[in-house]
């Protein structure tokens, strides 16, 4: 087998911070190659450079050994790349055949020519394995079959490097069988596959390479046959420094506050924890395991199919609706500038808001000075850097910002704490005070449960953790659990179940 | 070639419209007769092909509400250009047609390249191509000469010659938007403004020329209704871009874009009005009636328009480990 | 994040903008007007102008709540006219006071239709009102038959018309509102929650805001504030007639709030900025007429002010919007 692409040295700055340093990786013909790394590594911008969406500052891309320029998407694809996108591209009222060519439908007279388009799409179809024609509507068809639709239009420019992202995310296991299959079948043509997914089991099934990457830099490289799953899952997280705890694993035995029994969504399955007053409780698993998923369900912000949650802050537990909890935590987002914030508003009005009720004055006006004073409180407290409460929140520091969201919780006073990735973005300072905050919460009663990518984060604080892979909760450990242990624990590559059905 | 959902929007709605027709063919004696209906052809011409110019926009997933507008002005230039210029017939309607591409593409550049809005910005060239030709006629009523008049009732056999031009011009609308890679990406657009921008379908042009073609096609509608009445009034398109709205949702043609297909959604949509009115007009209803009776089928096809998308729409990505 | 510190200027220059732009604009006119129409100032005609802006002011206000939750009711014009009749219809056999009543609960049960269509519903805004627009303007034509309802008991007018201290009733009704809905959207507890919609539903809904309800309530404001302004120019045109609600009306309600920095996308703008909007239409319009300059011109000039504002509007908008 023979190099067909060749990324090497590849560097890319936006607004000054480096994203690639030296980034490459060699693709082979005929092969797929896992391009593997956690959330911010690196792995889009890359994909992004080798589309011709973002140009590179340095390096070389070379495709059979020649050096390339490409210049933008249509470049791209005219050097004969192809994605396949995480998000389905889809004209759902539309037929098949359309979707594949719309970009370059085929003409004869100025029309429309169909009979062209059913010549052109049926071959491709055909190699797919797909079971449904080209004149078929795509919104009649199956999360699956529309999947095979994105890669047939990937196909349709007789592409020599398809790059998958994210495929599987949105398959049942058994059109993630299908899938394989047609990459095997890719493969065998002589195409050669760029695979991204977040789900280790995969790659050792499709993947005869893999490229690491960590910090916009390539961290390790070569055949997968040299790695284990902790290895990769290893590299991808890099060296988890232990960084002393901020406090030490508490074993919480009160009655619990909360129990969830088999919660069901499109992204869960039999999701069931406990959580009791005082603990704070890890969700450790890789992005994309369902982990945010959960935590969303719990307060109705994803709608839930079935399941129970209970709640009671005195330790009677009652039945409650996800909308009824979601009136009694205090929920923080992952997406702090998208769904935490109002961003052009002033700092006091982010942190009053969902606090008014308790600010009203007068003819049950909102009282502003009360208002200013109890933004400023809590500011104070949480020592926000601000030249003015009533600066908008945009304008403050991501860890500010932060800061801010907590406070408009703390002041509504819930006993249970739902934390997104409350760290991301944060730079270390920031993080660890953030993460002592958490703690406070826990010691004066609350509950806490937790998301972060960054193990090291989690190991600072939790009492315990809650393994959670495809949507599910698999394991517990406890708060002394040392890293290699919770590794292993979300690397486990457990073969991808075959469906009889 | 129509999907499920679209075979039960079509029957639903053609059981409608035997049920309208049935009803007023019961009620009135002359309803059903052969030349009541080519009368009612006749009428609705130029709705039908406004309401196809107006498809297109919505299928493209925009409105356009100037319309109405666009075919007063147009209409209002081939008049003084006829009355006060002497120009020739021929070359007067066909300055209403560039005046009609021409201020269809001034809505397209406000739409496309300021970025406005299209509700707004066609709201705003509404009043203002409307407060335009008012000026120009002084809001009185212009008639045409009387050569030109004539036309209005030119008819080959029992058939009037517009209907027929109208026919023509909506079966080539709908093939440029089934059969030309215009209309397929128009469609595309309709289905998803940023997927289509993904997919590398040049969103901008398209939407440019949707909204020309819109103008082009409301300026030989106002024109027909022109020739129809045999003069010009301030009356002239007036409230047109709602009938054509309501034309194009009953039509099955959803506003959310990229759903339904101008034949036969729009003649059986300007059909579905046309009886009304006409039949009300024959039981000698209160005319009033019919404006009443038109919002009330606006709301309910809007209603099921919005049911249907919303279905759609919830249809969400399926099961990670659905095992 | 490098857009950070950009921010606050670009925000302060967009107010300076769509501050300044009108405010030059009127100052212009009213130097022309000084040099060409100098009748424009006496008191009795600017005493008229105010007047005439009370009721277009008092519907961009019910405007202005919609629009800062993101939606948009065109349907009040058509809700006025048909409140104004159905109003007059229970007055000439009621009495003032029920007729007064009448007019309100119609328009607010009007809203109140709107709102469940689109709060609840989830129909398009712009597409609802427009039918209900349809729907409400067909009824009033059908029950008026297109005639004037006049013959008014004397007290309307007396209550309507009448000036306590020198002022007209309906300038004080105009400047009530308007402090009224000044505090309901920045002191109340449902206008903060609005103004959070606007801005940013998702982010809303995460910090527990009742969306549906909270929308709700917009469109009926708007209804009630429709069925206030049929009161009010009935009494003032001295009938009501399916004609008080004609297109020209919707578009005024719309620039007024345009002008008055009410932002089309939701989550800015204030209801005293909407009656601003309001007195410069009427200034233009009233100004224009003076002039010499035709209705129809003046269709025109509103109608490029209209796509110039939101143009305006849509380049000072500050990023992250």
């Amino acid at each position: 087998m023979s190099a067909i692409l060749e990324l090497r040295g590849i560097s890319k700055r936006f607004a000054g911070v480096a994203a690639l340093t030296d980034a490459g990786m060699t693709v082979e013909a005929g092969g797929a190659h896992a391009l593997m790394g956690a959330n911010g590594a690196g792995k889009s911008t890359l994909m992004n450079v080798l589309g011709g969406v973002v140009p590179k500052d340095e390096g070389l891309i070379l495709i059979d050994g020649r050096p390339v320029e490409i210049t933008g998407p249509r470049d791209a694809r005219r050097h004969g790349i192809a994605f396949v996108h995480q998000e389905l591209n889809m004209l759902p009222s539309m037929t098949v055949a359309e979707n594949v060519l719309i970009d370059e439908l085929p003409t004869s007279g100025g029309l429309v020519n169909r009979k062209a388009m059913r010549t052109l799409v049926a071959p491709i179809l055909e190699r797919l394995g797909c079971t449904f024609g080209p004149d078929e509507v795509v919104e009649t068809l199956g999360m699956g079959d529309r999947q095979m639709v994105e890669v047939a239009r990937a196909l349709a420019g007789k592409p020599r490097i398809v790059i998958f992202d994210e495929p599987t995310s949105s398959l049942s296991d058994r059109e993630k069988r299908r899938l394989f299959d047609v990459i095997g079948r890719l493969k065998a043509d002589g195409t050669a596959i760029i695979y991204i997914t977040h789900f280790m089991d995969e790659i050792f099934e499709v993947c005869e390479r893999v490229t690491v990457m960590r910090n916009g830099q390539r961290v390790g490289s070569g055949p997968i046959r040299d790695y284990r799953p902790a290895d990769i899952v290893a590299l991808m997280l890099g060296d988890v420094h232990e960084q002393d705890r901020l406090r030490a694993p508490q074993v919480v035995n009160t009655s619990p506050m909360l129990e969830v029994e088999g919660l069901h969504n499109g992204a869960l399955a039999d999701v069931g924890l406990t959580l009791r007053p005082g603990e704070i409780v890890g969700l450790w698993g890789l992005l994309g395991s369902g982990r945010t998923e959960i935590l969303r369900a719990l307060v109705g912000l994803d709608p839930i199919d079935r399941g129970t949650i209970r709640f009671g802050a005195d330790g009677r537990l009652l039945p409650v609706t996800p909308r009824e909890l979601h009136a009694e935590v205090g929920f923080v987002t992952e997406d702090r500038r998208g769904e935490g914030l109002l961003l052009p508003l002033s700092v006091a009005s982010n942190i009053s808001f969902g606090n008014l009720d308790r600010l009203l004055g007068r003819l049950g006006l909102i009282d502003r000075k009360r208002e200013q004073a109890f933004a400023q409180g809590f500011a104070d407290r949480l020592r926000i850097k601000l030249a003015s409460i009533r600066q908008p929140v945009r304008t403050l520091s991501g860890g500010n910002q932060q800061k801010v969201v907590f406070a408009r919780w703390l002041g509504t006073q819930p006993k249970l704490f739902l934390l997104d990735e409350p760290t991301r973005g944060l730079d270390v300072g920031a993080k660890t005070e953030i993460l002592r905050l958490t703690v406070e919460l826990a010691e004066a009663g609350a509950a806490v449960l937790l998301v972060a990518s960054e193990l090291e984060e989690l190991m600072r604080v939790c009492d315990r953790y809650l393994i959670v892979q495809r949507g599910r909760i698999t394991g517990e450990l406890p708060g002394t659990a040392d890293k290699d242990m919770l590794l292993q624990a979300v690397s486990e590559a457990r073969p991808v179940e075959r469906q009889a059905a | 070639m129509s999907t499920l959902v679209g075979q039960a929007r079509r029957h639903g709605f053609l059981v409608v419209l035997v049920l309208i027709f049935a009803f007023f063919s019961l009620v009135t004696p002359h309803f059903a007769s052969g030349a009541n209906l080519v009368a009612m052809l006749h009428t609705m011409a130029p709705v039908v092909l406004m309401s196809a110019g107006m498809a297109l926009v919505v299928l493209a997933g925009k409105l356009d509400i100037s319309i109405g507008s666009i075919a007063f002005l147009s209409s209002t230039f081939t008049v003084l250009l006829m009355n006060d210029l002497g120009v020739h017939p021929v070359i007067a309607f066909a300055a209403a047609l560039v005046a009609g591409a021409l201020l269809g593409a001034l809505n397209g550049f406000i739409v496309v390249v300021l970025g406005i809005n299209p509700l707004i910005a066609t709201l705003g060239t509404m009043i203002a191509f409307r407060g335009v030709a008012l000026q120009l006629t002084g809001a009185i009523l212009i008639p045409l000469p009387e050569s030109v008049r004539a036309l209005g009732n030119l008819s080959i056999g029992p058939v009037f010659v517009d209907i027929l031009i109208v026919a023509l011009l909506v079966l080539v609308i709908d093939q440029v938007h089934r059969r030309t890679v215009f209309g397929r990406q128009v469609n595309a657009i309709g289905n998803g403004e940023e997927v289509a921008e993904r997919i590398g379908i040049p969103v901008r042009k398209r939407l440019f020329l949707a909204f020309v073609l819109s103008g082009l096609l409301a300026s030989i509608g106002g024109l027909i209704a022109l020739v129809q009445v045999g003069s010009i009034s301030a009356y002239l398109g007036r409230g047109m871009e709602f009938t054509a709205v309501a034309v194009v949702v009953v039509g099955g043609i959803s506003l959310f874009g990229g759903r339904g297909n101008i034949l036969p959604g729009v003649v059986l949509g300007a059909l579905t009005f046309e009886m009304i009115e006409n039949g009300l007009n024959q039981m000698s209803a209160n005319p009033y009636a019919y404006r009443l009776v038109t919002g009330a089928i606006i709301f309910v096809a809007m209603y099921v328009d919005a049911l249907k998308s919303g279905r759609l729409q919830s249809v969400r990505r399926v099961a990670l480990g659905s095992s | 994040m490098s857009a950070i510190a950009a921010t606050p200027r670009v925000a302060e220059v967009r107010r300076l903008v769509t501050f300044a732009v009108p405010l030059v604009i009127v100052a212009g006119l009213l130097v022309v007007m000084y040099a060409f129409a100098p009748n424009f100032f006496r008191v009795n005609n600017l005493i008229n102008i105010l007047v005439q802006t009370s009721a277009l002011g008092i519907m961009a206000i019910g405007m202005t709540f919609v629009m800062v939750g993101g939606g948009i009711d065109l349907s009040i014009p058509a809700n006025m006219a048909f409140s104004a009749v159905i109003g007059a219809l229970v007055m000439r056999e009621a009495g003032v006071a029920p007729g007064i009543l009448t007019m309100l609960l119609t328009g607010g049960l009007i809203g109140l239709f709107n709102g469940v269509a689109a709060a609840i519903f989830k129909m398009t805004p712009f597409v609802v009102t427009l039918a209900t627009m349809t729907v409400v303007g067909g009824a009033t034509v059908w029950i008026t038959n297109s005639q004037s309802i006049a013959d008014f008991p004397e007290s309307f007018f007396d209550l309507m018309l009448a000036r306590p201290g020198g002022v007209p009733l309906a300038i004080l009704i105009l400047l009530a509102v308007a402090l009224a809905a000044s505090i309901a959207t920045t002191s109340t507890i449902f206008g903060r929650q609005l103004y959070a919609i606007g801005l940013n539903a998702r982010a809303a809904r995460v910090a527990r805001v009742p969306v549906e309800r909270v929308l709700l309530i917009t469109y009926v404001v708007s209804g009630l504030l429709a069925g206030l302004a049929a009161a009010m120019l009935t009494a003032r045109l001295g009938s009501a007639s399916a004609n008080l609600g004609n297109d020209g009306v919707v578009l005024d309600i719309v620039s007024a709030c345009v002008v008055g920095g009410v932002s089309i996308y939701g989550g800015s703008g204030r209801p005293i900025g909407a009656v601003l909007g309001a007195l410069f239409i009427i200034l233009i319009s009233n100004s224009l007429n003076q002039l010499g300059v035709s209705y129809f011109m003046n269709l025109v000039i509103k109608g490029v002010a209209i796509i110039g504002f939101i143009y305006l509007d849509r380049l000072t908008a500050g990023p992250g919007r």
